[in-house]
């Protein structure tokens, strides 16, 4: 059982309010041991298809399994398996931060005895453990949300659903929970959580799903996005002169699709080239535009990052 | 005789650990003992009651003086003892669905009910540690009373039996009353209607039964023909049953068969016709059904909780 290559795998998971769809047939394979960031626009459906992985709500149709157990049938197992965030804080009023995550370690059958050194190594590990005896209610949101990431440690599970776990944050409190989660990750377990900010996923996640209306418009390594839905690449040269011979230039060379005049800057010229290849064709390019001593300034590719991956992926529908 | 005595601690251990080891009990219990508030609730009850005892200490010793000058001491034991019982069964029937009405929906409203969803802690340890936490401190609520209770003994007329008696009607009351608490609490997502419902119950059981009861009796009283023994049978083993569903009436009438019939079980009582039947004290059929209920309200709670939404 622990081999499977997917800890988590949806096959066409359907999950139907009245006349609402949230989830549409949705299939996603998170490997084991991934960082996998589940993004999409708010309404489109990752609350509900993490309620429905999390045992919580059943699908209208469709399999879900967590660690090679189904949801609807071993609901139990998948528990066992799983640590889950929401994107609330759920915290009792009259109780200490140790007893918080002593509750909780008792309700997952963690025996007595161990509990107290559980809690020493959780609060270590989220770095809260000069907070062990304050009021639950009295720590700031960033601290809250760590202590949620401890509790869901709980009972060592093999995978984190974590619902939006950087939303609400300040920077500091995001780059905190940003690490932690590196961390975790780092310790074995896979990480699948959701966000609707690009920025908070792409730096440390190993693989995407992007969903929008219930549907998964794009999975897999965030290189394989990257190049699925970002075929080109798109270098800007910036020219004292010459534009319409530079221009010939780069058009003659494999892999262009098209160069595109862009808006003078400072009295520069700029070329936009859109290219398909590899790093051969841009060095070629420029060997190409030096060995006419077409006089360049700049030449740099542009980065486009996963913020313009998402804004071509996703069209802004929310169901 | 050997393997009894060994397995006797085993069990025991065993109850203890289940109580214990519910981690909702051991939340719950943290929380509401925790800092003054435990104390000062527990004080301020006590006064109260303290205050009314004496009140009521006032009130009989005047009257009770016959006219020979004889004071009847015995009645204001009798009269001490009662009080304190009707106010604790009031305490208990307006206390107890307090503490769990809002047991469940307020999980919910803490946003924590999801939470305990998706751990391994099984719905019934959920609904019976919400259930055992708000026992326990109704305990402790009845528990800090039996001094007060004991100052009766001091006038006599009070027997240990009856002072039994009156806890295990109060307890069995609290039980009802905190699963019907627990029920509505799993039904509704808000803490405010969980308790109106409740409430709207312990009146029904508490009120409602006797004043429906009253109503009936006055209305279809005249037309009713008590001419035949079997009609009146009928009627005296159905108004019985209504009558065990009260609280307070069963208590009332279970201190008057002991008074009168100097019995907890079953007692022969005639007729006008001058049959003979046998009938019971009403604590048992009371007993039995609060048992019935609260296990109903127990598992229909159980099963509302374990419901995976659709």
């Amino acid at each position: 059982m622990a081999s499977q290559e997917f800890i988590i795998e949806t096959k066409d998971l359907v999950k139907r309010y009245g006349k609402l769809i949230a989830v549409n047939n949705l299939s996603l394979q998170v490997p084991r041991g991934a960082i996998y960031g589940f993004v999409g626009p708010n309404g489109a459906g990752k609350t509900t298809t993490m309620r429905i992985l999390t045992t919580l709500i059943t699908p209208s149709a469709g399999n879900a399994s967590v660690a090679g157990y189904s949801v609807t049938e071993y609901p139990r197992e998948v528990r066992r398996a799983i640590g889950y965030m929401p994107d609330f804080f759920g915290v009792y009023d009259d109780m200490k931060v140790w007893e918080y995550l002593d509750f909780f370690a008792a309700c997952y059958e963690i025996p007595e005895r161990k509990r107290p050194a559980l809690i020493t190594d959780l609060l270590a590990l989220v770095d809260l453990t000069h907070r062990r005896d304050d009021m639950v209610e009295k720590l700031s949101r960033g601290m809250k949300q760590r202590l949620s990431l401890a509790r869901t440690l709980a009972h060592d599970p093999e995978v984190l659903i974590l619902d939006e776990p950087a939303s609400g944050l300040d920077p500091r409190a995001r780059i905190e929970i940003r690490e932690l989660l590196v961390e975790l990750a780092s310790m074995g377990k896979t990480i699948f959580f959701s966000s609707h900010i690009l920025a908070d996923v792409a730096e440390i996640c190993t693989h995407l799903g992007i969903i929008e209306s219930g549907q998964l418009v794009a999975q897999g390594t965030v290189g394989e996005i990257r190049r699925q839905l970002l075929p080109t690449r798109e270098i800007t040269i910036t020219l004292l002169d010459r534009v319409d011979e530079a221009k010939e230039v780069i058009a003659a060379i494999e892999g262009v699709q098209s160069v595109n005049d862009l808006a003078e800057e400072h009295g520069r010229k700029r070329i936009r080239v859109d290219f398909a290849g590899d790093d051969t064709g841009v060095s070629a390019m420029l060997k190409a535009l030096s060995s006419r001593e077409i006089p360049v300034v700049n030449f740099s590719e542009e980065t486009r990052d996963l913020e313009a991956v998402f804004m071509r992926a996703t069209k802004g529908i929310v169901s | 005789m050997t393997a009894d005595s060994s397995s006797l601690p085993v069990t025991r251990k065993r109850v203890t650990q289940h109580l214990f080891d519910n981690p909702v009990v051991l939340k719950e219990l943290r929380g509401r003992m925790r800092g003054a508030r435990a104390f000062t609730v527990l004080t301020v009850y006590l006064l109260m009651l303290g205050a009314f005892t004496s009140l009521i200490y006032v009130a009989v010793a005047e009257s009770s003086v016959s006219t020979s000058g004889q004071v009847n001491i015995g009645e204001i034991g009798r009269t001490l003892f009662g009080g304190i019982v009707a106010v604790e069964m009031l305490l208990v029937s307006f206390i107890a669905p307090a503490f769990t009405a809002g047991a469940i929906s307020g999980e919910r409203e803490h946003q924590t009910y999801d939470l305990l969803r998706t751990t391994l802690l099984p719905a019934y340890s959920l609904v019976l540690g919400k259930l055992l936490s708000s026992m326990l401190y109704v305990l402790l609520l009845l528990l800090a009373a039996i001094p007060l209770q004991s100052i009766a003994f001091f006038f006599g007329g009070v027997a240990e039996t009856e002072v039994i008696l009156a806890f295990v009607i109060l307890a069995f009351t609290a039980m009802l009353f905190s699963t019907i608490g627990l029920y509505f609490s799993a039904r509704t997502s808000r803490t405010l209607s969980a308790s109106v419902m409740t409430y709207s119950a312990a009146i029904f059981f508490t009120f409602g039964v006797p004043l429906l009861l009253g109503t009936v009796i006055l209305i279809a009283g005249p037309s009713l023909d008590f001419g035949s023994s079997t009609a009146q049978i009928i009627l005296l083993y159905t108004i019985g049953a209504i009558l065990c569903i009260n609280p307070a009436a069963t208590a009332l009438f279970t201190q008057y068969v002991l008074l009168n019939y100097q019995t907890i079980g079953t007692f022969p009582y005639t007729l006008s016709s001058g049959q003979t039947i046998t009938l019971i004290s009403p604590w048992i059929p009371f007993v039995i059904i609060y048992s019935v209920l609260t296990l109903m309200f127990f598992v229909l709670s159980v099963r509302r909780v374990n419901r995976v939404e659709v």
